[in-house]
């Protein structure tokens, strides 16, 4: 087995927490789209953000295979618990990579949930293609002026620093994008109101306007013009993570189903005696094994140095359509049930079609894997 | 103050427990294994008497096969300060005796010279409720038992024990074995940066040779069975029958 002694010990304590701690309020959390800061506190106190920063910056200092292990079995409680640590490890890989000595320094406190973060790219005409974003930075005096609109942006409402790509020379393309680091208790900075999602409905999402915001210049990340290139150089992370937040969704649903197939009878006996009720299970169950496979196998390559990019396509591609076929799958082993609010795969359902939207559509991550195809090859 | 704390390694509570096909035990072979739950209320307390300044030096020791390091590694995790394993048995199969573990815990309890031995009051396995004490008496050391409260007071300890129908309270003198109960405290969960610190805390392997004791099995078991599968119950067409049962059962 690949998974060492750590791995399942780190593995074991995030199952533990979810089972004693999220799944529990689960569905709470759902049905009040309340955003869960106690128990982010208490994920903080465990050092469960940040799960990839050195320990020299003040995390724990793991590799990309815990870092999924970790987002797995939280999802496994509640995806937006998981997401949650999928944002913060985003944000903290992109400092450790690319931050100042300075800009570094706020990781304690992102880590401890103590600053709230939000990660802003998408805004109304530029969703998958990125280049199309509008909001601009421009140079003054004491540092950048920031203008623009970002939507769809999770913590929005919440979130106290934002980590914000915006155009530095439209001439450039790719090239005329930076990252600022804003601070949202800035004047110019406007909030919209919380969208109300079909899933995952504890993750805060609004819009933020920016109108003439001050930015200091030692809040551009890395590089001028070089704001894509860094978005683009934590993706491959960013989608093992929602690949094993997927996973985790697939899990949970065919765990629910396993012990209802089990317990609910018809025709005197438990419909788990029924063939079509096992072939439903086994689908789920192989499927969710090799989504969770192919997910260990990017992060292994991420790890190993290796250009993983094909592999995190295909494992957030081919777990997020796993999790949305198979939660649909354990609300059929449900029946009527499963289609009842409260029940937890009618949830898991409505919390699993986001995987096949979020960090770059599968129709995205399609063209990428082909791509990758038909410029190195199909060997392996 | 120094405080040992003994921890075995068995299986997990939420496994579904098997008997083997000759009867000899409990299946162990691939199945998950974790830290005695008692005992690992005995790590937490260790740990909060060392957050208070009471204790020193959490030192975590497991008797048994090479596996119960990953058991010693979660006390590490949660907090202790380091680890003996003693290699007592290559078969997951074959437990060791109470008093074989007592008699290796005052071998260890004479190079370690802690202050306080704080012990689950049995291991859900094989439930036998003997090692603490037997360990106590091969000391001559004072002894608490089934403890849901502990204050160190100096040479002094009060222990709230849990006995029948209340709470005892009682002093014994230091250094004294105490065998935790449930209701002591919620163990905490191994931070991720405590694990990883845990991997560069020592761990030092030990023999039962080391000790001068032999674990051969003075006990033989003769047979483990499943329990007996409940019997279908009897459906009652209405109050009135179901009353008449009850009667009839002499229930009411």
């Amino acid at each position: 087995m690949y998974l060492n002694e750590t791995h399942l010990q780190v593995r074991e304590m995030a199952r533990d927490f979810a089972d004693g701690v999220v799944r529990p309020i689960a569905e709470a959390l759902d049905r009040d789209e309340r955003f869960p800061g106690e128990i982010f506190e208490q994920m903080a106190e465990l050092g469960l953000f940040g799960v990839g920063v050195p320990e020299e910056m003040g995390g724990p200092g793991f590799d990309s295979l815990t870092y999924a292990l970790v987002m797995e079995e939280l999802s496994r409680g509640y995806a937006s618990i998981a997401d949650q640590c999928g944002l913060v490890e985003l944000i903290s890989t992109l400092l450790v990579r690319h931050g100042t000595d300075e800009q570094r320094a706020l990781l304690p406190s992102i880590l401890g949930m103590r600053t709230k973060v939000a990660y802003c790219i998408t805004e109304p005409e530029a969703g998958t293609d990125v280049s199309g974003i509008r909001t601009t930075a421009v140079r003054d005096g004491s540092g950048w002026i920031l203008n623009g609109g970002k939507v769809w942006i999770h913590n929005a409402p919440v979130a106290d620093l934002a980590f914000v790509l915006a155009r530095t020379d439209k001439d450039k393309g790719h090239r005329g994008m930076s990252i600022f680091i804003v601070d949202l208790h800035a004047k110019g900075v406007e909030r919209g109101p919380k969208e109300h999602k079909m899933g995952q409905r504890a993750s805060q999402v609004g819009a933020l306007n920016f109108s003439d915001v001050h930015v200091p210049a030692d809040m551009l990340l890395g590089e001028e013009g070089r704001g894509f290139h860094m978005m683009m150089s934590v993706l491959d992370k960013g989608r093992v993570g929602i690949a094993a937040l997927a996973v985790g969704i697939g899990q949970a649903g065919l765990e629910a189903a396993v012990d209802y197939a089990a317990t609910r009878k018809q025709f005197s006996k438990p419909i788990a005696d029924f063939q079509g009720v096992q072939w439903l299970l086994a689908d789920m169950a192989k499927d969710i094994e090799a989504a969770r496979l192919l997910v260990h196998s990017a992060a292994m390559k991420i790890d190993a140095g290796q250009d993983a990019t094909k592999a995190c396509s295909m494992a957030k591609c081919f777990a997020g359509d796993m999790a949305v076929a198979r939660t649909a799958d354990a609300v059929q082993v449900f029946g009527g049930s499963g289609y009842i609010r409260g029940f937890e795969v009618e949830r898991l359902y409505r919390d699993a079609k986001i995987c096949q939207i979020y960090e770059g559509t599968n129709q995205i991550q399609r063209m990428i894997i082909a791509r990758e195809l038909l410029a190195k090859g199909a060997r392996v | 103050m120094k405080v040992l704390v003994p921890v075995k390694r068995v299986i997990d509570y939420n496994v579904k427990v098997r008997v083997r096909a000759d009867g000899s035990g409990v299946d162990l072979a691939n199945v998950k294994m974790s830290m005695n739950p008692f005992d690992e209320i005995a790590v937490e307390e260790a740990i909060r008497l060392k957050e208070k300044g009471t204790a020193t030096e959490v030192v975590a020791v497991s008797i048994g096969v090479r596996q119960a390091q990953e058991t010693l590694r979660t006390a590490l995790a949660m907090g202790a300060d380091r680890a003996i394993l003693v290699l007592a048995s290559e078969d997951v199969h074959q437990d060791i005796e109470p008093l074989a573990v007592a008699k290796i815990l005052a071998g260890i309890v004479k190079e370690e010279s802690p202050g306080l031995v704080l012990c689950g009051k049995q291991a859900i396995d094989n439930d036998m409720n003997a090692t603490g004490q037997m360990l106590a008496a091969l000391l001559g050391w004072a002894q608490a038992t089934f403890a849901s409260e502990l204050k160190v007071e100096g040479e002094e300890a009060t222990v709230t024990r849990e006995v029948d129908g209340g709470l005892q309270a009682i002093k014994v003198k230091m250094p004294a074995v105490v065998t935790v109960d449930l209701r002591m405290n919620e163990p905490r969960y191994a931070s991720l940066p405590n694990i990883m610190k845990a991997k560069k805390k020592p761990l030092e392997e030990k023999t039962p040779g080391d000790y001068g004791v032999d674990v051969t099995p003075r006990l033989r078991v003769v047979k483990t069975t499943e329990p007996a599968s409940r019997k279908a119950g009897v459906m009652a067409k209405s109050v009135d029958e179901l009353v008449d049962m009850l009667k009839g059962a002499g229930v009411v």
